[in-house]
């Protein structure tokens, strides 16, 4: 292949590595402060928020401390650096990690969990809102820091619904509506499409939490390690089957994995979104129509349960010799984070939750969810509904090859190149197989 | 021969930094990649347990990585096949004198410029199935849009023209070259006899090409094999169900996403192996019909 340029940076690599060890004596001085390290995969206006609002305003509160944001990618790709990191022996000290390498990060052995780290009071936990605490408690501990917990709900165009001569404030609550009031939209030609959907894997364990059902053994893994999927069981079946009729009717326009679909809904070609409350800041601000916001479509006729957190927690990783001002360091961190001014306007800038009840008390008196009603959608969704193994969340191993099983096996039901039940069972297979992997491996 | 060097180990000194890149860049990793396909390999300790031929006996049996194959093959001869027609037709025409004919070569070279991810953005955006110009464009006038993100064959031809355009400049430049070389006098020759312009082509022209094609073809397939990571990155991540999940692109899932370094050690060992072979019976078959002068 091209050797040349290859050669060349491996020149540079070594060119730069002796400057390195050359210049480094020149620096090292007492009396500088001590430096943590926060690996983040905020990218967009939420870029912005973490690194000026949060680390800025923290530095400036601490002169003794220095927090160092650096971005290092998609979710799925901070999780693999660090993971490399902690190979190497040099891990950031803070790394934030999506919902989805929650057992990946318990099964490290790299971390120090968040209740061991933070001692007494320095924290209240009890402010904060149950089910997103319950996220990342496992087995009764508290794993990691709450940081920007998300869920998903159902964005609309009160434009469509009312050229469509329907309620603009009545959002569909059950997939039935989706799909009578997706033909009226349709056929009245208000929108080309009537539905779409990101994080399509994402929205299959959703639709399982939604209906208290697991989707995976062991509690979907709750209570010991999943060894199994469940989601090629007669439910998972019958939410996808339901979704491959919307694709047959020309009700869904499927658009793509993570936030791709936005576009069709902020074009007014597709009239409503099933998407993560992250994007509510995002959507409002870029849509020309009016926004309106609803919970996720339950099936009819299931049972009960509630929507399930998404989004991303802050881990911390133990490293060589970590001094005890470090580890200060990051719990005055922590506790800034948790500042309920902080956590306010993280909410204001993103639509990620409001993580504490003093937050919301604090955005209440200033009578924001008032005048932004969307923003309140989400967290009176995560509040209805039980509270059991299947509505925290499923944990797995190797969740993100898993996820991308399953966003395929979406997309062979919804395109027809496979039966709904065969390409669950297909991704079901394949997903077991790693499941025995990832247990053989982390004994 | 002259120059000889005054004693037998400068030329070994002389050599060492690229001996010693190669080394550390190139075999070494080489070496691990091969030591680590026999393993199951934890990501945070890196400690593996041998498992022998495992890894490698997993892939060929599954049907996911089967599939991963036969994607990759119709791709890459989509990506050549269209690659080569294409800038061989354009390099013709812009080998012809024509005024500012300096300005469009220059310009038909920008696509390989572009990094892949600017190229897959331009291309995803075209396509884009809502509101993508093409998609504007096929729907009024067929009055139906393909949805590239649910239709498999769909987004596999829109990366194959994709990645053959990424590669056209490379191509043409190489052509153009190679026309140059083509003696006037030739032509004249037979056109002076009463050939046509097509046999003025398959006679004359295409022949005194055939070792720049060959070269092209070789160039070509191992860019379709290795170097289109970013592009299918880009645009499609390998959907949807798979339609585009070409086998570079499942070993970076594996390897940068999962972490299960043994079973993606061992993609890179067989990847590495077709190669190797695609490339030897490329040598073995076309090369012998290249006519070097």
């Amino acid at each position: 292949m091209r050797m040349g340029s290859r050669r060349a940076i491996g020149f540079l690599t070594v060119v730069l590595a002796v400057a390195a060890l050359v210049m480094a004596p020149a620096r090292g001085d007492a009396q500088q402060p001590v430096k943590v390290t926060l690996w983040h995969a905020m990218g967009g206006a939420r870029y912005e928020a973490i690194t000026k609002d949060i680390a800025a305003g923290f530095n400036k509160a601490n002169p003794n401390y220095v927090i160092e944001p650096l971005y290092t990618g998609s979710y799925a790709e901070t999780v693999t650096k660090a993971i490399a990191a902690i190979r190497a022996g040099n891990p950031p000290h803070i790394v934030q990690v999506f919902e989805v390498g929650t057992q990946t990060m318990l099964d490290s052995g790299a971390i120090i969990a968040v209740q061991d780290l933070i001692k007494g009071d320095e924290i209240n936990f009890n402010d904060y809102i149950e089910p997103i605490l319950n996220y990342y408690k496992v087995g009764a501990r508290l794993a990691s820091m709450p940081f920007n917990s998300s869920t998903a709900i159902v964005y609309y165009n009160r434009d469509v619904f009312q050229k469509a001569g329907l309620d603009p404030s009545k959002p569909p609550a059950t997939y039935k509506d989706v799909e009578e009031m997706g033909r009226k939209i349709v056929a009245s030609g208000a929108a080309r499409a009537a539905i779409t959907f990101g994080w399509p894997s994402w929205m299959l364990e959703q639709a399982h939490a939604m209906h208290n059902k697991p989707y995976a053994d062991h509690d979907s893994g709750r209570n010991g390690r999943a060894t199994r999927v469940l989601f090629n069981e007669p439910f998972g079946v019958e939410v996808l089957s339901r979704w491959k009729r919307w694709a047959d009717a020309k009700l869904l326009a499927y658009g793509g994995r993570e936030y791709a679909p936005n576009k069709a809904f902020l074009s007014g070609e597709v009239a409503m979104l099933m998407q993560s409350t992250s994007q509510v800041t995002t959507i409002e601000k870029a849509a020309k129509f009016p926004v309106g916001t609803g919970f996720l479509p339950r099936i009819e006729g299931q049972s009960a349960g509630k929507s399930v957190i998404g989004g991303a927690s802050f881990w911390v990783l133990k490293g060589p010799g970590r001094s005890p001002q470090e580890l200060d360091a990051i719990v005055k961190f922590f506790k800034f984070v948790a500042q309920p001014e902080e956590t306010a306007r993280w909410h204001m800038d993103t639509g990620y939750f409001p993580a504490t009840k003093a937050a919301v008390d604090l955005l209440r008196k200033q009578e924001w969810f008032v005048k932004h009603p969307n923003h309140e959608t989400a967290f009176r969704q995560i509040q209805e509904g039980p509270d059991t193994p299947n509505t925290r969340g499923v944990l797995l191993g190797n969740f993100v090859q898993i996820r991308n099983i399953t966003d395929t096996a979406i997309e062979k039901a919804v395109s027809g190149k496979l039966s709904p039940k065969d390409a669950l069972d297909e991704a079901a297979r394949e997903a077991n197989k790693l499941l025995d992997e990832y247990n053989r491996i982390h004994k | 021969m002259e120059g000889r060097f005054p004693d037998r180990i400068l030329p070994y000194v002389l050599l060492l930094p690229s001996i010693a890149v190669i080394v550390v860049f190139l075999i070494v990793p080489s070496a691990q990649a091969l030591w680590l396909s026999f393993f199951e390999v934890s990501p945070f300790t890196g400690r593996g347990t041998f498992v022998g031929l495992n890894n490698f006996r997993e892939l060929m049996t599954s049907d996911i990585y089967r599939h991963s194959l036969s994607v990759t093959l119709v791709f890459a001869v989509g990506v050549v096949a269209l690659g080569l027609v294409l800038s061989l037709a354009i390099a013709l025409l812009a080998s012809l004198p024509f005024r500012g004919f300096g300005v469009y070569r220059t310009a038909l070279l920008w696509p390989y410029a572009l990094s892949p991810a600017v190229g897959g953005t331009i291309w995803a955006l075209l396509f884009d199935p809502s509101t993508g110009p093409v998609t504007v464009l096929l729907r009024a006038v067929t009055g139906h849009a393909p949805n590239w993100m649910m239709d498999g064959e769909y987004a596999l031809g829109v990366t194959v023209i994709a990645a053959a355009w990424k590669m056209l400049g490379f191509n043409i430049v190489f052509f153009l070259a190679g026309l140059q070389a083509v003696p006037q006098e030739l032509k004249e020759a037979a056109r002076v006899d009463g050939a046509g312009a097509a046999r003025v082509f398959g006679r004359i022209t295409f022949p005194i090409l055939s070792p720049v094609t060959f070269f092209l073809f070789v160039m070509n397939s191992l860019y379709a094999f290795f170097e289109v990571f970013g592009l299918i990155d880009v645009m499609t991540q390998g959907g949807p169900g798979g339609a585009t999940e070409i086998l570079v692109y499942r070993l970076y899932q594996d390897a940068f996403i999962s972490a299960r370094w043994g079973i993606a050690s061992a993609q890179s060992i067989l990847l590495f192996v077709m190669v190797g072979a695609l490339t030897l019976l490329q040598f073995r078959f076309a090369g012998r019909r290249v006519f070097y002068g």
